[in-house]
């Protein structure tokens, strides 16, 4: 294994040297390889097999980057595919497992955030870390040790000059707490070009911009680019890439795909680079039998606590016997939607309603608390996406766990943990569920017997509503397979199935139907044996915003 | 690689990690050697404060619980109020309700008591007076409870500073009620119903403290069952461990901080009630002592099990008395005494966090990839 | 235990006292130099064994009195340190007797206790140990208590007032003559910690002193409702200040009020601790109790195997009540003397501090008064406290140790 640091760490400055000019040449030739120019450029940037793990999630596995002055990059990827990982590990937040980091041509180590500095490099995260009772200029000194007397003043100024030459908009004595989204995003762009920054990560910086601040965020980084700062941009908006950047370097699954001159791709392209070639995964699909409208979603619409709309308009039909997908890129109202069905989330408008089976009456669902969704008959199961910290308490064991569902049977003021403990032994069973036993805490469990337990609970409540979110997130195959069996089971018996995937293979080889949304609103329902996972990238990527569909 | 180098590098030498779990008996072997190790730092620090034989204070320490039956007895004494307002604050703390305000709401069922048997002395027979005095704590302490409660459901408001400013209100209230009834304007309140002993619980087989410690025990194996074993005890661990689940599940959450603080704020009731009936016959603005305060570490340190807790209790009480103790017998400040509590405290809780994690050395990985 | 606590969990919840002045005593003793003598060679002490019950410890100034005295008393004895057992932190509750209980478990034959409020669970431990002596300072049971083995002692801290007064009072003139002050602006301030006959006897005794040397001289008291609290104390100073007092004085055992007055610049009078080196350009003079003599007293008395008062009031006499040295650089000019010949005349029995002649209540002369002497539950005015002309306070042949005058007030002394 080749250990980064190791060049740097060495005394012999001969030897230094040599690598030095063996990482030139490399360049060189590499430069040569991608049949880009002929003359020496040193990448602002240069990441060699870089890998890292997590557990048993392979984040990243031997990327190869290169990013130059001047230009902007854009990172593509779907959900998961280890963007933002790779870029954390620039930013120091991450340290790789293996492979090395070059920055203007010298091997780097970057340990903290502090070293990514001192390289010059600033990452923009998605979540901004900003002081809101301090104005814009204390925030962007924060935490900075300048020589000479701290003075707010020449702070401000020199804000200011920077806003001048890139042309932000941006008052710096005004508090955080008073400003927009973007408002807050430029202070974040400012603090790290006040720490010089010539290399400049943004994650996904658009996604909480209206188009007209995103146009003018885009003329910001264009100038900057001309400027000759290098500029990577991690997004998954096709439009937004082949109208900013030059290059695209595409991440899939955690692996480097490869790099394409924007000149010369088109969105085609791209999405299949992105969603890959069609795998086969031999899941089983049957039939829908008979197949009943069970849950019927009409107009709904919500807000979220700041006030941008996340449920855009949404109506759709679940029927029993089948298996609804639902694809979409991550955060684009999926957990919503479920909450909203189970009575977690305050709707601004609509209606949903159910047909009971049994007794033919439809019920209204709207605005009522679980627990009154649970009284009027309506077995709704729910998956949730936040399986520890919704689904299941963590620090109860298996048989308390099971008990979150039924806990309330019977007039007893005391818990009945005899039928809790035989359903906790059957899934332990049935389901392999590897563990120590049934008295064992669940956040003691792997990943995927946590989601077995789950799953398991709720099916065992014999649900005629079946909704489950990213249910093989960080599963293995066995368990994956086990659960699209499970879900296959529940159809057979008549359950409307509700599938919130992220994995478009299994999304076309599992579901009955598909339906795509994108920001909130239905961008398209597909028929799942028909669909290719093409179409499905190019309808998760669109987006209903001014005329840009069109791009 | 020269040292200079490893320097700029800046390679952590360690780190940490959480373990999955320890066998029980790896676990207390911890945590006896970590008292054994606070035992000796106390020796170095009673060495070099105050020259005294280490040996010597802590058997002075021991006699201080021990050393006599009736030390034993107060010891016991101690530990039921002590116990009885750590399980009162137990189904709060366990519920993620930062109940700060122990001290006050025992305060008020002391006040409730204290006025009964004021205003009404020996006009009723001494066993309803009794009855009313234990109905009226319960009741002041429920009520101290609730109020904080009701606002965190209501309108989300911080708990802990809620909680902590009705302790003032409780001890300013406490004030005002001594001087409207001692005229004379001392601000002590002396032992109340002194001549007709109206409203004192009578000693049980001769024994004072007897009925306030089996009604603690009472108390412990109630709340024992009440969180283990009912429907309210697993709702209030679920709210505790997560808000999102327990609206998932469809409790409601709110019915349910503020029946927790009900309970909560009656058993502290109950502690004023056995403090002012039980034991004292008075009330002062320092009833409580700062047993609510103490009874939220004794609480933590038993993970919030009502059976450990008599075990943490009597560790807390046990390194009271023993810090008295030392204090007269080697004439010093019980400072001195308070700091080697501090030392022995510190010592466990810490070592909690050798149980919970472990360390690994990074540098030896380092290697391997040479 | 518990400020450990209090620190870790709510440093705002702190119950206990602050520390406070450290500085040492510099005391003149006004009477007989008895505290000084050496200790009876004929007695035995090897048998005795002394506890001492105090509410806080060290850094309460109303303790460390306490305390001081008996290790000054055990050491003027030979007493070894296992003789004297001194228990900190006691409240005014069942830990009390629980503490009394416990001394004399380890074979305390004599012990003592400083609070007011550990009265009732001092009398009670009596009852229990019969042959055990129980002496509680302050308090208000012993002589009717019926209870041969529990005692109250006190001190006729209203002379040592009194004399502080005549300080006050030759100060006030000297501001008067200066011009400073015109004569009917010879206003005292008082901040008094409770509205509590001890509290008020202090204060009226005070300013019968000052006024016997300047006529004009009026005072304004408000009180803090507690005995020790820094800041309320500072503030009803700075308050008094504000409305025209000249000078102050305190009955509350913090040093609030006497570094306002020297923010202020002006003369202070303090009570049990030495204010001289916190206030050096206005702390005039303090008066306090040595409980020296009554300790020595009352341990010599079990020694002997003898009995002694169940009720004991320490006097000028008896080197009880002491006044700290004068501040020469604040003092009027003469006032050592006047002090010297009001101390004469006060042991002598020629000047009463409450003779009525020298005040008036609600314009007239004070004929009768029953004070609440025999304490109850009802709190009843009780006994005539007037003989031949004079208000008896801590009369402990007639009536009791603790004050008990708590007339509000006479006339020249209003309430803010």
């Amino acid at each position: 294994m080749n250990i980064p640091g190791e060049a740097v760490a060495s005394p012999d400055f001969r030897f230094f040297e040599k690598r030095t000019n063996f990482i030139l040449s490399f360049c060189f030739e590499k430069n040569e390889d991608t049949g880009g120019m002929k003359k020496l450029e040193t990448p602002a940037i240069e990441l060699k097999n870089i890998s890292k793990t997590f557990g048993s999630i392979k984040a990243n596995q031997h990327v190869n980057l290169t990013v130059k002055n001047g230009e902007i990059l854009s990172l593509l990827g779907e959900n998961g595919s280890g963007k933002t990982t790779l870029m954390n590990m620039i930013s120091g937040i991450y340290f790789p497992d293996e492979g090395q980091i070059f920055i203007d041509g010298k091997e780097v180590v970057i340990r903290s955030p502090k070293d990514a500095f001192d390289h010059k490099i600033g990452m923009i995260h998605q979540h901004f870390k900003l002081v809101d009772i301090f104005t814009a200029a204390e925030n962007i000194v924060l935490g900075l040790k300048e020589n000479g007397k701290y003075s707010i003043k020449q702070v401000a100024a020199r804000v200011s000059e920077i806003s001048a030459k890139y042309g932000f908009d941006i008052d710096p004595m005004k508090k955080i707490y008073e400003m927009s989204v973007s408002e807050k995003q430029t202070v974040e762009i400012i603090k790290v070009l006040y720490r010089g920054a010539n290399i400049l990560i943004l994650d996904e910086p658009t996604a909480v911009l209206t188009p007209q601040e995103t146009q003018k965020l885009f003329a910001v980084l264009r100038r900057m680019r001309d400027d000759g700062k290098a500029i990577v941009i991690i997004t998954h908006k096709l439009h937004e890439v082949l109208s900013l950047s030059d290059r695209v370097s595409v991440l899939r699954k955690g692996e480097f795909i490869g790099t394409v001159k924007t000149s010369e791709t088109n969105e085609a392209e791209l999405t299949e680079m992105m969603v890959g070639k069609k795998v086969s995964l031999n899941i089983e699909r049957s039939e829908p039998k008979n197949p009943q409208d069970r849950l019927i979603v009409k107009h709904i619409n919500c807000k979220n606590r700041d006030g941008v709309k996340v449920l855009d308009d949404i109506s759709f039909t679940a029927k029993g016997g089948e298996i609804l997908g639902i694809a979409g890129i991550a955060g684009s109202g999926q957990r919503e939607l479920l909450e909203a069905i189970a009575g977690l989330q305050h709707l601004d408008s609509g209606e949903i309603t159910y047909n009971n089976p049994k007794t033919g009456i439809t019920e209204n669902l709207r605005d009522k608390t679980p627990l009154q969704i649970r009284e009027l008959g309506v077995r709704l199961s729910f998956v949730p996406e936040d399986r520890l910290g919704m689904g299941l308490v963590g620090n109860m064991d298996i048989i308390d766990n099971m008990m979150l569902r039924s806990y309330r049977k019977g007039k007893s003021v005391f818990l009945e943990r005899k039928q809790p403990k035989s359903l906790a032994e059957k899934i332990i069973n049935d389901l392999e569920v590897v563990t120590p036993g049934a008295t064992t805490p669940v956040r003691r469990l792997s990943g995927g017997n946590v989601q077995k337990v789950l799953v398991g609970r709720e099916i065992a409540a014999a649900p005629t509503v079946l909704m489950a979110a990213y249910p093989v997130r960080g599963l293995d195959i066995n368990s994956s397979y086990l659960i699209y069996n499970l879900l296959n089971e529940q159809k057979k018996r008549g359950v409307a199935v509700i599938f919130v995937g992220e994995d478009l293979d299994v999304l076309v080889e599992l579901c009955d139907r598909i339906m795509v949304i994108g920001s909130g609103r239905i961008t398209g329902i597909v028929d799942g044996r028909s669909a290719n996972k093409n179409e499905l990238g190019l309808l998760m990527t669109k987006t209903h915003q001014g005329g840009e569909k069109d791009e | 690689m020269s040292k200079k180098n490893e320097n700029k590098v800046r390679e952590p030498l360690f780190h940490i990690a959480k373990r999955n779990s320890m066998v029980w008996w790896k676990a207390w072997l911890i945590r006896g050697a970590a008292i054994l190790a606070s035992l000796v730092v106390c020796a170095l620090i009673i060495v070099l404060l105050t020259k005294q034989n280490p040996l010597e204070v802590y058997a002075s320490m021991f006699k201080g619980s021990f050393g006599t039956k009736r030390k034993v007895w107060i010891l016991l004494q101690n530990m039921a109020i002590l116990l009885c307002i750590s399980l009162a604050v137990t189904p709060a703390f366990k519920m993620r309700f930062w109940n700060l305000g122990a001290e006050g709401q025992v305060l008020i069922g002391g006040l409730a008591s204290a006025a009964c048997m004021f205003y009404i002395g020996d006009r009723l027979p001494n066993l309803l007076l009794i009855l009313i005095m234990f109905v009226a704590s319960v009741l002041g302490g429920i009520i101290w409870g609730v109020i904080p409660a009701y606002f965190k459901a209501k309108w989300n408001t911080n708990e802990s500073l809620f909680t902590l400013m009705m302790n003032y209100i409780a001890i300013q209230l406490v004030s005002f009620a001594i001087m409207v009834w001692v005229p004379s304007g001392s601000s002590v309140m002396g032992v109340i119903n002194s001549s007709t002993s109206a409203g004192w619980i009578p000693d049980l087989f001769g024994k004072k403290y007897l009925f306030n410690i089996l009604v603690v025990a009472a108390v412990t194996a109630l709340m024992f069952v009440y969180l283990k074993y009912s429907k309210h005890g697993y709702e209030l661990s679920v709210v505790g461990e997560s808000e999102n689940t327990a609206r998932y599940i469809g409790i409601n959450v709110k019915k349910v901080i503020i029946r927790t603080m009900v309970l909560s704020g009656a058993v502290c009731g109950l502690a004023g009630f056995l403090l002012v009936s039980g034991t004292n016959h008075t009330i002062s603005k320092t009833l409580a002592g700062g047993n609510g305060f103490t009874a939220i570490m004794v609480s933590w340190l038993a993970k919030f099990n009502p059976i450990l807790m008599i075990l943490t209790s009597f560790l807390i009480v046990f390194l009271q008395r023993g810090a008295g103790e030392i204090a007269t017998n080697f004439r010093l400040n019980e400072s001195v005494a308070d700091i080697l509590t501090g030392v022995i405290i510190f010592f466990i809780i810490g070592c909690e966090f050798f149980i919970n994690y472990e360390i690994k050395s990074t540098h030896a990985k380092h290697k391997e990839g040479k | 235990m518990k400020k450990v606590l209090a620190l870790l969990l709510a440093a705002v919840l702190v119950f206990s006292f602050a520390a406070c002045s450290g500085s040492k005593d510099t005391t003149t003793t006004a009477g007989a130099d008895e505290s000084t003598s050496a200790a009876p060679t004929d007695v035995d002490y090897s048998k005795v064994k002394v506890g001492l019950i105090c509410l806080h410890d060290e850094n309460s100034t109303y303790d460390n009195n306490f305390i001081q005295a008996l290790k000054d008393t055990q050491t003027k004895l030979g007493l070894k340190d296992d003789q004297v057992l001194i228990k900190t932190n006691i409240p005014e509750d069942d830990k009390c007797l629980n503490a009394a209980q416990e001394l004399a478990d380890e074979g305390c034959n004599i012990i003592f206790a400083d609070s007011f409020g550990h009265e009732t669970y001092m009398m009670q431990a009596a009852k229990e140990f019969p042959e055990i002596q129980f002496c509680h300072a302050t308090g208000t049971h012993a002589k009717t208590a019926e209870l041969k083995n529990f005692h109250n002692a006190f001190a006729a801290i209203y002379e040592g007032r009194y004399l502080a007064g005549i300080a006050a009072g030759m100060k006030l003139n000297e501001m008067i003559k200066d011009g400073k002050i015109k004569a009917d602006e010879a206003k005292i301030g008082y901040v008094g910690a409770f509205n509590y006959a001890e509290v008020v006897s202090g204060l009226t005794s005070f300013f019968l002193g000052a006024r016997s040397v300047c006529e004009s001289a009026t005072m304004k008291v408000t009180y803090t409702n507690s005995w020790f609290d820094i800041a309320l104390e500072r503030e009803a100073a700075l308050s008094l200040i504000k409305d025209g007092c000249v000078l102050i004085s305190q009955h509350a055992d913090s040093e609030g009020a006497p570094k306002a007055c020297e923010e202020k610049k002006v003369p202070n009078v303090a009570y049990n601790i030495d204010t001289s080196s916190m206030g050096p350009n206005t702390a005039l003079i303090s008066s306090k109790i040595n409980w020296s003599p009554y300790y020595e007293l009352a341990i010599t008395a079990v020694a002997k195997g003898e009995e002694f008062a169940t009720d004991w009031c320490g006097t000028l006499a008896t080197g009880s009540v002491q006044l700290t040295k004068l501040n020469e650089a604040v003092a009027a000019e003469g006032t050592q003397a006047a002090l010297d010949e009001a101390i004469a005349k006060l042991e002598k029995g020629e000047l009463k501090v409450f003779d009525t002649a020298t005040f008036t209540v609600d314009g007239k002369a004070l004929e009768s008064y029953k004070a609440d002497v025999i304490p109850d539950e009802k709190f009843e005015k009780d006994t005539e406290v007037i003989k031949d002309g004079v208000f008896c306070e801590s009369d402990v042949d007639g009536m009791r140790s603790a004050p008990y005058f708590d007339i509000m007030y006479i006339d020249g002394i209003s309430e803010k």
